[in-house]
C-alpha cells in the first residue's frame, strides 16, 4: 500500500519532470551545468548491492534465524550509508539550488524526497537491527524485518527510473529542439 | 495456525463468552485511554461527530456569502472578507466534511457490514483521525490569529503564489490539505485491507454489500488521486511561498497551468472519492426499503468500478477555458460524457428496484428520493458543461456553482442525511424522530432548491463566481434575493434536523438490532454495537444473510475471545486462512499524531519545522513499534 502511494508520488514527480522540460527550449536552463553522471553511477554499485543484505535478512526473519537478521541488516545499513555518503558528494558538486529555475526546484524536489525516504528507512532498519540485537524479536517483529526489506527493494527499484531521467535525461534531451 | 471449524447449527450464546470478549475490547474509563482508543466504533463515531461540526461551520460561512448577495451593493462583508467565506466555505466543505465524514462512515460500518470485529490495522485508524482533526484545528486556529487563506478552495498561482497573497493565509491552506490528505490514505490502506482480507468466511466478493465495494473502490481513488493534491499544494505552493522554489513562477521556467493538472487530477477524483460512498448508501437504503435485492447487483458493481477509472479521465474539463490543445479538448469532452452512461446504469437500477420491491417511505427514503431528483438536475448541467462552447460562456459562473451544488449536495449530502437517519438506530441505540425528520427533508429539500435553482438563471446572465457585490443594473438582484431565501430555509432545516438528532438522543424510542428488517449483517449486532460487534463471528452463505432461513445461519467457532482476535479470510472466496490478534488500545497514534502535527504547523513559518515534524514522528512512531511482552503470540 505505501509502495502504491509512494510509487504514484514518484510518478507524478517524473510527469511534472517532463512536462516542465516540454515547456522550455534549453534543458536545464543556460548557466546551469549538466548533472554530473559519475558520481550517481558509482554509488549504484553500494545501494544495489544493499538489496543482499535486505533479502537475506528477510530470508532469515522467515526462518527465525536471529543471527542472519542481524547480520542481513547490518550489511543493508552499512551499504545504505556508503550510498548516502556518495550521495552527499553528489549534493556539494551540483551548482545550483531549488531556488535557481524550475529545473533545479524539480531536481532537488525529487532528490530531496527519494533521499528522506532512504533516510527513514535506514532508520527504521536500524531501530529493528536493535530490536533483534537485545533480543525483542517475535513474531510481528519478524514480519517487520520482511516489511522493511520489501520497503527498501521499492525505495532501490523507484531510484533506477529516477536516476535515469534526472541525470542521464539532460544529455539525451537537453539540446534545443 | 489452527484449523478452523465452521458450524452450521447457532449454539445458544454463552454467557461466558460474552464476559471475555467484553474484557479483551473493553475500553477503559479516563483521559488518557480516551486518547488511546482503536475500536473502530468510536473512531467512526468521532469522525461523523467532527465532520457534522466542521459542516455546521461551513454553512454558517455560505449563510454569511448568500446574506452579502442579497442586495446589489451590500456592505455586510468588505471584499477581503468575502474572499476569505468563500475560501473557508469550499475548503471546509471538501476537505474538513465531505471526505471525512464518508470516511467515517466507512470505519464504522464497513467491518460491521463484513462481519469483523474491527479494521484491519486500529492504531493507523486512530491515527488517522487525530491528524485530521489537527488539520481541521491548524485551519481555524488560523481564524483566531486573522491569517485566513483567500485565495479560493483552489488556491490558483499566481493568485495564491509569493506576489499576490502575502501573509500566511494560503500557506495554513496548503498545509492543511497535508493533513487531510494523509488522514484519507490512512483510512484508505486500511479499508483496502479489511475490506480485501478480513471479510466473515463465505462472504465472496459477489456477495459483499456495495456499500463496502464503494468504499473499495473509493480507497483505491484516494490512494492514486491524493498524492497528487500533495505535491500540489505542499511541493509546489507551498515551497514556492516559503523557500524560494519556482514550479509554478513563469519567469523562472515554472508553469501556474501545472498546478491547475495536479489540483484538478485529484480535484475530480476527489468528487468521485465523496460521491462512491453516497452510492453505496443509497443502494444499502433502497433495498431494506423496498424489500428486495438491489436491481442489476453486477451491472452495479462494474459501473462503481468504472466510475472509478473514469474519473481520473476528466480533470481536464475543469481547465477548458485555458487554451489546452484541440485533441486534448475533444478527449476530455468525451470522457466527461462518458460518466453519465456509468452513472445513467446506476439511476436505472435503483429505479428498477424500487419499480419491483414493495416501498417504504421512511424519512432516509424521503431523502434518497431528493437525491434522484436533484442528482439526476445536477446530472444533466454536468453534461452540458461537457461541451466547449457552453462551457466557455458559463465558465467560472453562477451556472457552474450551481451545477456541483446539485451533484455535490444533492449526490452525497442528501444519501449522506438519508444514511444518517438509516443508521441512527444502529449508531446510537435508539429510533430518530420520522415526522421530524419528514420535516427537516421538505424543508432542506425546498430551500435546497430555492437556494441553487436561481443561481443557473444568474449564471447564465452573466454573474460571475466569487464576487463580493454587483451593480443593481445588472439586474441580478431578484436571483440572488431567492437564493438567500433558500439559504435561510436550508439553515432552518438544518436546525430541525439537529434538534432532532438530539431529541433522539435521549427520547427517541429503543431500536432493537434490526430495526428496518434489514439483510445485511451490520443488522446482526446490537445496537448500538459491543466493542467486538458479534459474539459469534458469522458465516455467510448468501448476499443477504438475514434474510435467509435462521437454521441456515452459521457461525465460527474456534476462536479465542479472551483477546483481540480476528480471522483473515482470503482475497476472492473469503475462506478462513488463519486467525490474527489486534492491537489493543494506544496512546502512541495519538502522541504521533501530535508529533507530526507541531512539525507541519511549524513548517509554515520555516523549512526546518520539517526536520522537527521527522523528529517527533520518528520518535512517535519507534514508540508505536516497540517490541512489547510477550514477543511471541503462538496461536
Amino acid at each position: 500500500m505505501m509502495c502504491l502511494i509512494e510509487g504514484s508520488l514518484f510518478c507524478m514527480l517524473i510527469a511534472i519532470y517532463f512536462y516542465l522540460r516540454l515547456g522550455v527550449d534549453v534543458w536545464p536552463p543556460p548557466g546551469v551545468q549538466l548533472p554530473d553522471v559519475f558520481l550517481p553511477t558509482i554509488a549504484l554499485i553500494p545501494l544495489i548491492a544493499s538489496c543482499a543484505g535486505s533479502y537475506w535478512a528477510s530470508d532469515a526473519a522467515k526462518r527465525g534465524d536471529r543471527n542472519g537478521m542481524i547480520l542481513g541488516m547490518t550489511l543493508n545499513l552499512v551499504l545504505a550509508i556508503i550510498f548516502l555518503v556518495f550521495r552527499a558528494f553528489e549534493w556539494k558538486s551540483l551548482n545550483f539550488t531549488w531556488a535557481s529555475d524550475a529545473h533545479g526546484s524539480i531536481f532537488w524536489a525529487i532528490l530531496f524526497l527519494h533521499t528522506y525516504d532512504v533516510i527513514a528507512d535506514l532508520l527504521m532498519t536500524a531501530v529493528l537491527t536493535f530490536a533483534v540485537v537485545t533480543g525483542r524479536a517475535g513474531q510481528k517483529q519478524r514480519i517487520g524485518v520482511h516489511v522493511d526489506s520489501v520497503i527498501w527493494y521499492f525505495l532501490v527499484g523507484i531510484w533506477l527510473p529516477l536516476y535515469v531521467v534526472l541525470y542521464w535525461g539532460p544529455h539525451f534531451a537537453g539540446a534545443p529542439q | 495456525m489452527s484449523t478452523l471449524v465452521t458450524s452450521v447449527k447457532a449454539p445458544a450464546i454463552d454467557a461466558s463468552q460474552r464476559e471475555q470478549l467484553e474484557s479483551a475490547w473493553r475500553n477503559k474509563p479516563g483521559i488518557a485511554e480516551w486518547f488511546s482508543v482503536t475500536t473502530h466504533q468510536a473512531i467512526g463515531k468521532r469522525y461523523i461527530v467532527t465532520a457534522f461540526i466542521f459542516l455546521l461551520l461551513g454553512g454558517i460561512e455560505a449563510l454569511f456569502m448568500r446574506l452579502q448577495l442579497a442586495a446589489p451593493e451590500n456592505t455586510l462583508l468588505g471584499p477581503v472578507r468575502y474572499n476569505q467565506m468563500f475560501t473557508m466555505h469550499g475548503t471546509t466543505m471538501m476537505f474538513l466534511f465531505a471526505v471525512p465524514v464518508m470516511e467515517g462512515m466507512g470505519v464504522y460500518l464497513v467491518p460491521l457490514m463484513l462481519g469483523t470485529r474491527n479494521v484491519a490495522f486500529p492504531r493507523l485508524n486512530a491515527f488517522g483521525y487525530w491528524i485530521y482533526l489537527a488539520g481541521g484545528l491548524l485551519l481555524y486556529g488560523a481564524a483566531l490569529t486573522n491569517t485566513l487563506p483567500d485565495a479560493g478552495w483552489f488556491a490558483y498561482p499566481p493568485l495564491s503564489g509569493p506576489n499576490f497573497s502575502p501573509g500566511k493565509g494560503v500557506d495554513v491552506w496548503a498545509q492543511m490539505i497535508t493533513f487531510t490528505e494523509i488522514s484519507a490514505m490512512c483510512v484508505a490502506v486500511e479499508l483496502i485491507v479489511t475490506i480485501l482480507r478480513m471479510r466473515a468466511p463465505g462472504m465472496s466478493l459477489n456477495r459483499m454489500p456495495m456499500f463496502c465495494w464503494s468504499m473499495l473502490v473509493q480507497s483505491f481513488m484516494i490512494i492514486f488521486a491524493m498524492p497528487a493534491v500533495m505535491v500540489a499544494s505542499t511541493v509546489f505552493l507551498l515551497n514556492d511561498r516559503t523557500i524560494g522554489t519556482h514550479f509554478v513562477n513563469p519567469a523562472e521556467g515554472g508553469d501556474p497551468l501545472l498546478y491547475q493538472h495536479l489540483f484538478w487530477f485529484f480535484g475530480h477524483p476527489e468528487v468521485y472519492i465523496i460521491f462512491l460512498p453516497a452510492l453505496g448508501m443509497i443502494s444499502s437504503i433502497l433495498e431494506t426499503h423496498s424489500r428486495r435485492g438491489v436491481f442489476g447487483y453486477p451491472a452495479l458493481v462494474l459501473s462503481l468500478v468504472g466510475n472509478g477509472f473514469v474519473a481520473f479521465g476528466l480533470w481536464v474539463h475543469h481547465m477548458f477555458a485555458t487554451g489546452l490543445p484541440q485533441i486534448g479538448e475533444a478527449y476530455f469532452t468525451a470522457a466527461s460524457m462518458m460518466i453519465a452512461i456509468t452513472s445513467g446504469v446506476q439511476i436505472f437500477c435503483w429505479l428498477a428496484t424500487l419499480w419491483t420491491g414493495r416501498l417504504q417511505l421512511t424519512a432516509a427514503m424521503h431523502f434518497i428520493f431528493g437525491f434522484i431528483f436533484i442528482f439526476v438536475i445536477g446530472g444533466m448541467t454536468g453534461v452540458m458543461l461537457a461541451s466547449i462552447p457552453l462551457d466557455l460562456q458559463v465558465h467560472d459562473t453562477y451556472f457552474v456553482v450551481a451545477h456541483f451544488h446539485y451533484v455535490l449536495i444533492g449526490g452525497a449530502l442528501f444519501p449522506l442525511f438519508g444514511a444518517f437517519h438509516y443508521w441512527f438506530p444502529k449508531f446510537t441505540g435508539r429510533m430518530i424522530d420520522e415526522k421530524l425528520g419528514k420535516i427537516a427533508f421538505w424543508i432542506l429539500f425546498f430551500g435546497f432548491n430555492l437556494t441553487f435553482f436561481p443561481m443557473h438563471i444568474a449564471g447564465l446572465h452573466g454573474m460571475t463566481r466569487r464576487i463580493y457585490t454587483y451593480a443593481a443594473e445588472m439586474g441580478w438582484g431578484q436571483t440572488n434575493l431567492l437564493a438567500t431565501a433558500g439559504a435561510i430555509t436550508i439553515a432552518f432545516g438544518g436546525v430541525i434536523f439537529i434538534v432532532n438528532v438530539l431529541r433522539s438522543l435521549s427520547r427517541g424510542a429503543r431500536a432493537d438490532s434490526n430495526p428496518w428488517e434489514a439483510g445485511t449483517l451490520e443488522w446482526a449486532a446490537d445496537s448500538p454495537p459491543a466493542n467486538y460487534n458479534f459474539v459469534n463471528l458469522p458465516l455467510i452463505t448468501a448476499r443477504y444473510p438475514l434474510w435467509t432461513e435462521r437454521s441456515e445461519r452459521g457461525i465460527v467457532v474456534g476462536m479465542r475471545n479472551d483477546r483481540r482476535e480476528v480471522l483473515i479470510t482470503t482475497l476472492m472466496d473469503a475462506e478462513p486462512h488463519h486467525r490474527s490478534v489486534l492491537p489493543g488500545s494506544s496512546i502512541w497514534p495519538f502522541l504521533t499524531a501530535l508529533g507530526f502535527s507541531i512539525g507541519l504547523v511549524g513548517s509554515v513559518a520555516a523549512f526546518y519545522w520539517y526536520y522537527i515534524a521527522s523528529v517527533l514522528g520518528m520518535i512517535g512512531l519507534i514508540g508505536w513499534f516497540w517490541p512489547r511482552q510477550p514477543l511471541d503470540i503462538k496461536p
